[in-house]
């Protein structure tokens, strides 16, 4: 058995030395493929993951009209503390929402020493759960809440956050759907590769037949060379992966500071660097099954 | 005599080669390697390059298979290696059916062959040493005793000195000798050869010839194809006579 791979391998790799400018060709295209596959995947995992914190810290707030009764309130607040899909809620007093307003806006603070009274509005800063945040149930307790007595406004700025993960979503299908097209091509370079140094090699398999090799003992080297450059090819585009990853957090830093934090942005799992070094194995795999498969 | 190799019975009993018309095919003794019945090869419509061949050959026996080019010669080899399916009639190798014999079985029936071609049919990128031990690790034999028994039938064909050479750096004479040791290694029931001397001077033909002959004396039967009448004579062994695909004479 040892020997057996032993054998498939080493003749594999002399034959893939041999055969190395059709070789490396294939193992690009394996490499372009996986690399856009790869790079859908982090680019769609990352923006998940933001959109996921900036669904947490979407505003929902409850404005209360300034002559809502304690009764009123209390009922607000009671109404939000029983949904499933609120987290927290925070009581803003008048006062409170006049100081925060001065300190985070002190150039704004001299307008509102004219006015008469306190101009802001008490109000529930909501704190939504993590996970599920079910979009129409909030657009519905939001309803709900404008019709109570003593609300002023509700205040919920998720919409444009549903829209985004619905782009993430087609963004991520675009993606596979591209990958797929490259992983195809990449497939069928490989099984022409693979078939190219059959083609060089025919009078030794005819050799090996007449001697009576097992066809697995025939087929084994093609189909391993179909997995190294497969292999080859994902290992290639992962580095090529972590090294565009490793250049471009600086640039992505410095462009899109305050929205995301470019030290955040997080290479692919465990999982999913498994996933793209079996793929291009099964690719290749498949690519010297193909081309194999014509010997008898 | 082939160092190490262990001696197969020789069947010094020969039985006649007469065949009689209709006779039943499992009448047939056992002691025959090559068992053929009304075989026969059409490759296009009424060209037939094998008419109703009969004959056998036995264990232990050494026979030439001859005739013009186009006689059928190849054909028939062909068949016995299970290369091509005949159109008709009955082929039995060691009493394996060749008809019968499933496509999964065919590699394994082969490895219970030697074959040695005109054209050598030697893997010009591996060493002396390294074609010649192919035939034994398909067989999975260990790697010790693949090396041993490499050596030992090398050194039979007298080339154990050339045994790091590729087949380029080799005379044809030598080349044909590893595609000889190479055919024995698995210490086959049946060797056939075809034009295995086409290549070659008259000398070194000689050669080759007794090789075979050493060959048959430990017991393994060969099948020379060949068209050189006067090797055949200066052997002197059964001959088969094939002329456009029937056989014509077996003396």
């Amino acid at each position: 058995m040892i020997g057996g791979l032993k054998y498939f391998l080493s003749e594999a790799c002399l034959s893939l030395w041999r055969g190395r400018r059709s070789s490396v060709l294939s193992i690009l295209t394996i490499t372009i493929a996986l690399f856009v596959l790869g790079l859908f995947l982090l680019l769609s995992a990352n923006l998940e993951r933001t959109v996921s914190e900036w669904s947490r810290s979407a505003e929902f707030s409850v404005y209360l009209r300034d002559e809502a009764t304690p009764i009123e309130r209390g009922a607000v607040e009671r109404g939000l503390r029983a949904d499933a899909s609120i987290a927290g809620v925070d009581v803003v007093t008048k006062e409170a929402a006049l100081a925060r307003f001065r300190r985070d806006f002190p150039e704004l603070v001299p307008a509102t020493l004219g006015a008469p009274g306190n101009p802001f509005p008490a109000s529930f800063e909501v704190r939504l759960g993590s996970s599920a945040v079910n979009a129409s149930a909030l657009e519905t307790l939001a309803t709900r809440l404008r019709t109570m007595p003593g609300v002023a406004d509700v205040r919920y700025d998720r919409q444009w956050l549903d829209r985004l993960a619905s782009l993430i979503v087609f963004i991520r299908w675009a993606g596979l759907s591209l990958a797929a097209v490259l992983v195809l091509a990449a497939g069928l370079t490989v099984t022409n590769v693979v078939r190219l140094a059959l083609y060089a090699r025919r009078d030794e398999v005819e050799i090996m037949e007449l001697v009576g090799a097992p066809m697995s003992y025939i087929r084994g080297p093609f189909v391993c060379e179909g997995i190294i450059q497969g292999g080859s090819g994902a290992i290639l585009a992962l580095v090529l992966l972590r090294a565009g990853l490793d250049l471009a957090r600086p640039p992505l830093a410095a462009v899109a500071s305050g929205l995301v934090d470019g030290n955040a942005i997080q290479f692919l799992s465990a999982g999913m660097v498994a996933l793209i070094l079996l793929g291009g194995m099964l690719v290749g795999c498949v690519g010297g099954l193909v081309a194999a498969r014509r010997l008898r | 005599m082939l160092a190490g190799r262990p001696v197969a019975p020789c069947y010094t009993r020969r039985r006649l080669h007469v065949v009689v018309p209709g006779m039943p095919w499992a009448a047939v003794e056992r002691a025959t390697v090559i068992e053929i019945e009304g075989l026969s090869k059409l490759y296009a419509r009424d060209v037939f390059a094998l008419d109703d061949i009969t004959l056998h050959v036995d264990r232990g026996e050494f026979a030439f298979l001859t005739g013009a080019s186009g006689a059928g010669k190849t054909t028939l080899l062909r068949i016995l290696l299970r290369q091509e399916l005949p159109t008709g009639g009955h082929v039995k190798v060691d009493g394996r059916d060749l008809v019968a014999l499933a496509a999964a079985d065919v590699q394994a029936y082969r490895r219970a062959l030697g074959f040695v071609f005109q054209d050598f049919k030697l893997i010009p990128r591996k060493t002396v040493f390294e074609n010649v031990m192919f035939a034994l690790r398909i067989l999975g034999v260990p790697d010790v005793q693949q090396r041993r028994r490499t050596f030992q039938v090398l050194k039979w064909v007298g080339l154990q000195h050339r045994a790091n050479a590729y087949p380029v750096e080799l005379s044809g004479g030598e080349q044909q000798r590893v595609a000889i040791a190479r055919a024995l290694v698995n210490e086959p029931v049946l060797v056939l050869a075809d034009e295995p001397t086409g290549n070659l001077d008259p000398d070194l033909a000689l050669d080759i010839m007794n090789l075979f002959r050493e060959i048959n004396g430990t017991g393994t039967t060969v099948l020379v194809a060949t068209h050189d009448r006067e090797l055949i004579r200066h052997v002197g062994r059964r001959a088969i006579t094939l002329d456009h695909g029937r056989l014509v004479e077996t003396a």
